[in-house]
């Protein structure tokens, strides 16, 4: 259907005093600078947080809203020595940590898939899946699996966390934390070859 | 310790999550939208239209109705959104028949 005049485009100027009226505007309550702050955080939030939540999309509005509450609660303190990409991004990460945080905490071991760890024999990926397929299956395995399995996947490989640092942030020794990515490992590998023709 | 060559297959496996340039959906901005509104009124009301328009930002035409109306200040800082068939429509679908000039939710679909 065509707009029944011509549509404003939006206009995306983001140097710092652009910035810095835009959060000010925000800070007044002025809703037409609000909608341009969540215009402009949701499109650096969702991509952000969505290759981070995946499979787990469900997630992402939840997250997302949480980010975005917390920065408008904290915008008095933004300093433009950063632009506001950086700064709501920074919020973002901390909140996905906190996520993986108490996700991962108590988990131990899950219960299922005990015997698929890295000693047994798994074939490796198949090479020959193109880059689309391969990653619609990756998509696949991981909703298949339990949920600490995969945001322990996800946080070491996506997210390129260190075994240490998970280690640190979820209150476990190296060692669990090691274990518990070659449960995931082993799991993902099982499920994936499982799910060749 | 897994092997380099493990560590390195799930990482290239892995790393991709996606289509990672994709923005944000129109509908969950503007369902982000009435929830910030809302959250920004628990503490007080909003900037008057007024204001809005003196910090140079347009307004639509239903807004524009009530900035010339004859009525004191408060009346002009509702969220006048939350009763305009526009916000119903853009928070559920992803691109709502809705075409006011300057409205926030016709701003979601555009970006």
């Amino acid at each position: 259907m065509e707009a029944p005049f011509p549509v404003e485009p939006v206009q995306r100027v983001e140097d710092s005093g652009d910035e810095r009226r835009l959060v000010a505007g925000v800070l007044a309550k002025d809703r037409k600078a609000t909608a341009e702050f969540v215009d402009r955080c949701s499109d650096w939030l969702y991509p952000f947080l969505r290759r981070r939540l995946l499979p787990r999309s469900e997630l992402l509005e939840d997250l997302l809203q949480e980010v975005l509450l917390a920065a408008w609660e904290g915008l008095a303190g933004f300093r433009s020595d950063a632009s506001l990409r950086t700064w709501v991004l920074g919020i973002a990460r901390h909140k996905v940590e906190e996520y993986y945080r108490k996700r991962l905490r108590g988990a131990e071991t899950v219960g299922e898939d005990e015997s698929a760890d890295e000693v047994a024999i798994m074939p490796l990926f198949d090479q020959e899946l193109d880059r689309a397929a391969q990653q619609d299956q990756v998509q696949k395995v991981l909703s298949n699996l339990p949920e600490t399995y995969a945001l322990a996947l996800i946080w070491r490989y996506r997210d390129e966390k260190s075994v240490r640092e998970m280690a640190e942030l979820t209150g476990k020794t190296e060692k669990a934390m090691e274990r518990l990515l070659a449960r995931a490992r082993g799991s993902f590998r099982k499920r994936w070859s499982d799910a060749q023709p | 310790m897994p092997s380099p060559d493990l560590e390195k297959q799930f990482f290239a496996l892995l790393a991709e999550g996606g289509a990672a340039r994709e923005g944000a959906p129109s509908s969950m901005k503007a369902r982000l939208y009435s929830r910030l509104i809302h959250k920004q009124q628990e503490s007080g009301p909003l900037a008057s239209l007024d204001a809005s328009v003196e910090s140079g930002h347009k307004i639509c035409v239903f807004e524009k109705l009530v900035q010339i109306a004859p009525i004191g200040e408060p009346a002009k800082s509702p969220f006048f959104c939350q009763v305009c068939h526009a916000r119903v429509l853009a928070e559920h679908f992803d691109n709502p028949p809705i075409y006011w000039r300057n409205c926030p939710y016709v701003r979601f679909r555009e970006s």
